[in-house]
């Protein structure tokens, strides 16, 4: 047992113990000593006189040479237990008589030794040497030897009896000091007690109960004062979170009134988003029941017209075409409308491909062509040779341009409208800069500042006397500016304007796809050109199906025409067709639905898939499996282009008709893409 | 001694015989310490012992050899050789020498009526009325008392000399012829 962890209570029996017991064993030894000590001398002293009264009394036999009474007298030593020999010389030195305790003759007595006048202690014995002398006369000497027996036997019994009285001291001891240390271990238990209680039961009410006014009691005193201490704080602390308690409540209470508050706040928000999704899709609605009639009077008067340009009846053409173009004009302006809805919904989405610039630029300028010669103005281009390529949007690229390029046009007369092209470098990006010149009107400082915003054409009057809807300019900018790019003015009144345009050459894609919806009406499949190769032809729209046939059947298909999903699932399956062209509002299965399943179908997954919607959503489109995308009302000509990549695909005859067909549907297409301001494939 | 080893012995080698009374004189010097005589048996308080020998004198001078010089409690000693008819109570002490054994009754009879220590050298002799008789004991010189001789003559013996002595009394016959 380690000392050092021994209760207060051992501690203090134990240094009570050893320090009396120290004492008690150094005060008993010193008192044995000295007894011993004293007593050695006093039983040499009594020794001594025992040798003088020996001597006396056998001085007159050693006198009268009486041998046997000095044996005699020697023999009366008997009753002296301790003596062990006794020896009377003669003066000439010789053993006159001797007395040996048990008669054993003892060789080693010693000689007379005269000069020992006294007791001396020999080894364990104490001796003595007396002279002794006859009324004066020296008659011999007598010699004792005492063996110490009775100091011996003192000292075992003195050792006993110290041993005993230690032992009963001890005891008494312990009996006090089991007494005496309560005085000091008993308030440190129950100091301990006390804290045990504290500390296991947190009970700070409690107080150490003080024994004494000493160190310890003090030391009581300031564990007391502690406690209250602890307790107060304790108290403070119970009050503070009681309060933080209720605060918390007030704050639950607040938090689950705010709750409330947030979940009606998200049902207003659902139904706000209801609204917008019912305002998106009577928008959706709205364009598709706009441009279904529109597709039927921009296709049949393009169809009557080609059909009286082939009987010959020129006169009635002009009528048609005024029909086509009020048509396309009206396209346009549904176009630009539901455009800016786009981009005001936050709808619009960017379809990035990379492109030639220059090839792009010329294209654009070229459809424009007429445009600008209509006012007899000259087109100047101006490309810089290090264009290369962009990632952008080229559709909406093509939009801006020709939007600027139709402006200019509008505005200038018998001057020139020029195109410049050039790459710059800012620090953090690379630029393609598209500038379009005229020497027209221009435009004035105040205007230049609302030329961007919707509905602001520079005068109220100018769109009587030039017409547009004034939205040209501000989808551009619109455009511009969701591509990364921007679009800036530079004019003076009558001295021509200067919009210069900056997109970047890698812009990055801010994709937002639009969910499209089942619609329409039940349709009769429709076939028609047996023999040559099948394009199938699903949509629910009867008109777009028919037009869509004899557009195809005049380039020299075999048409399948299906008026809903399913049935253009079971008529691919059937036909194998070289292309499918595919509506995606339909009533039964959508579009989306169909292109997965055809894509889905090892059988059918290679046939190319064009779609051809009124929904724009050419990313959807594409990330499904669609070659191409074409939005409704379809350009005819880049729909011919578009199939003609995919003609012989499957090695069909009558190729040479089929190309034949295709030049020519692409001669006429051009003479109606002149006008068609929505020069777009998607 | 040299004298004692120069004088012939009687009945023994001369040196045994000396060695003897060699011893019996020093006994004579302890006897005197253990003695008291009565007050006026010394005319002074220096007075000397006087030591009569009478008979034929068995020392040879031992016994003035030994003496000479000795005193006991500041008395030295005096050593005469006594004839027929000298007062024989003018000695403290008288040896009668075994040559007067015939005579003895009667010498001891002079003796009577005074202080006188008689120390003799013949069986008997204090069973006839002597105070001190020399015996031999196994070759060892012993003394025989009579205590009832010396109460007579006034002489007190200490009884350490009477623990070493044989005690004896005088023959009723002997005793009551002797007064």
């Amino acid at each position: 047992m380690n000392l050092k962890n021994l209760s207060i209570k051992g501690k203090l029996m134990l240094i009570t113990m050893l320090t009396s017991s120290v004492a008690l064993v150094l005060l008993s030894a010193s008192f044995l000593v000295y007894d011993l000590i004293s007593f050695r001398h006093v039983i040499s002293e009594d020794l001594g006189t025992q040798a003088e009264i020996i001597g006396y009394n056998s001085a007159a036999a050693m006198a009268f040479k009486d041998a046997s009474t000095a044996t005699a007298t020697l023999q009366a030593l008997k009753a002296k237990e301790d003596v062990v020999a006794a020896v009377l010389y003669g003066t000439d030195g010789k053993v006159f008589a001797q007395y040996v305790r048990g008669n054993v003759t003892r060789p080693d007595l010693p000689p007379d030794d005269t000069s020992i006048n006294g007791y001396r202690f020999r080894g364990s014995y104490l001796e003595v040497f007396h002279p002794v002398s006859f009324n004066g006369d020296p008659v011999g000497t007598l010699f004792l030897q005492s063996d110490m027996n009775q100091w011996s036997s003192r000292a075992k019994n003195y050792a006993v009896f110290l041993g005993l009285f230690l032992l009963v001291s001890a005891f008494v001891a312990l009996l006090i000091a089991s007494r005496l240390q309560i005085l000091i271990s008993q308030p440190i238990l129950r100091l301990e007690d006390t804290m045990k209680v504290v500390s296991a039961k947190r009970n700070y009410e409690v107080r150490a109960l003080k024994f004494y006014d000493d160190e310890i009691g003090r030391l009581i005193d300031g564990f007391n004062t502690m406690l209250a201490e602890i307790q107060q704080r304790d108290a403070a602390l119970q009050g503070a979170n009681d309060e933080l308690k209720t605060r918390t409540q007030e704050l639950e209470t607040e938090i689950s009134h705010r709750k409330k508050t947030q979940e009606e706040l998200l049902g207003a928000k659902r139904a706000a988003e209801d609204a917008s999704r019912a305002k998106s899709a009577f928008l959706a609605n709205m364009s598709h029941e706009l441009r279904t009639p529109l597709n039927a009077i921009i296709g049949y008067s393009e169809m009557i017209e080609e059909e009286i340009q082939d009987s010959g009846q020129i006169q009635n053409v002009q009528d048609v075409k005024k029909v086509q173009s009020a048509g396309k004009h009206l396209l346009a302006l549904i176009n630009d409308v539901l455009d800016l809805s786009k981009i005001e919904a936050g709808k619009m989405a960017l379809s990035l491909e990379n492109f030639e610039v220059a090839a792009m630029v010329q294209e654009v300028t070229a459809t424009l062509q007429p445009a600008i010669a209509k006012n007899s103005n000259a087109l100047q281009l101006e490309l810089s040779e290090d264009l290369g390529t962009m990632r952008s949007d080229i559709t909406k690229v093509r939009q801006i341009l020709s939007n600027l390029l139709s402006n200019a046009s509008k505005f200038t007369d018998h001057g020139t409208i020029s195109m410049h092209v050039d790459r710059v470098s800012t620090s953090d990006r690379q630029w393609i800069r598209f500038r379009v010149c005229d020497t027209g009107i221009g435009i004035s400082t105040e205007h230049q500042a609302n030329l961007f915003k919707e509905f602001a054409q520079a005068d109220v009057s100018i769109a009587r006397k030039y017409g547009g809807t004034g939205l040209g300019l501000a989808i551009s900018h619109r455009f511009a500016q969701l591509m990364g790019g921007s679009i800036s003015v530079e004019s003076e009144p009558g001295e021509g304007s200067v919009f210069t345009v900056l997109l970047p050459i890698q812009a990055t894609a801010d994709v937002a796809g639009a969910t499209p919806k089942a619609e329409g009406t039940p349709a009769v499949a429709q076939e028609t050109n047996p023999g040559a190769e099948t394009i199938l032809v699903i949509d629910d729209d009867p008109a777009v199906r028919d037009l869509m046939s004899r557009f195809l059947t005049k380039i020299g298909f075999h048409v399948v025409a299906a008026a809903g999903g399913e049935e253009g699932l079971k008529l691919a399956k059937r036909v194998n067709p070289v292309v499918i062209t595919l509506d995606v509002m339909m009533p039964d299965v959508d579009g989306w639905g169909v292109l997965k399943r055809l894509k889905a179908d090892p059988a059918l997954s290679k046939i190319p898939v064009i779609m051809v919607t009124i929904v724009d959503n050419e990313v959807a489109g594409i990330n499904l499996g669609a070659s191409s995308y074409l939005v409704k009302p379809v350009d005819r000509d880049r729909l011919a282009e578009l199939i003609e990549q995919y003609r012989g695909r499957n090695g069909s005859a009558d190729h040479q008709a089929v190309m034949a067909g295709v030049e020519r549907a692409a001669n006429e297409g051009k003479t109606s893409k002149r006008r068609d301001p929505r020069y777009r494939s998607n | 001694m040299c004298a004692t080893l120069a004088l012939p012995a009687r009945g023994q080698s001369p040196d045994s015989n000396s060695s003897e009374y060699l011893i019996k004189a020093g006994f004579i010097y302890n006897f005197v310490k253990l003695m008291q005589w009565p007050a006026g048996a010394f005319a002074q308080a220096s007075s000397p012992i006087v030591i009569g020998v009478i008979g034929a004198d068995p020392f040879r001078g031992t016994l003035d050899d030994v003496l000479k010089g000795k005193e006991v409690n500041g008395r030295s000693f005096v050593v005469k050789h006594l004839k027929w008819g000298a007062d024989l109570k003018d000695c403290n002490i008288v040896f009668l020498s075994a040559s007067e054994s015939a005579h003895l009754d009667d010498l001891l009879r002079l003796t009577k009526g005074g202080p006188v220590l008689t120390i003799g050298d013949m069986p008997g002799f204090a069973q006839r009325g002597g105070i001190i008789n020399f015996v031999l004991q196994d070759d060892r010189v012993r003394f025989e008392i009579n205590v009832e001789a010396a109460q007579q003559a006034n002489i007190a013996i200490s009884s350490r000399l009477l623990a070493l002595a044989k005690i004896v009394s005088p023959a009723a016959a002997d005793g009551r012829k002797a007064q």
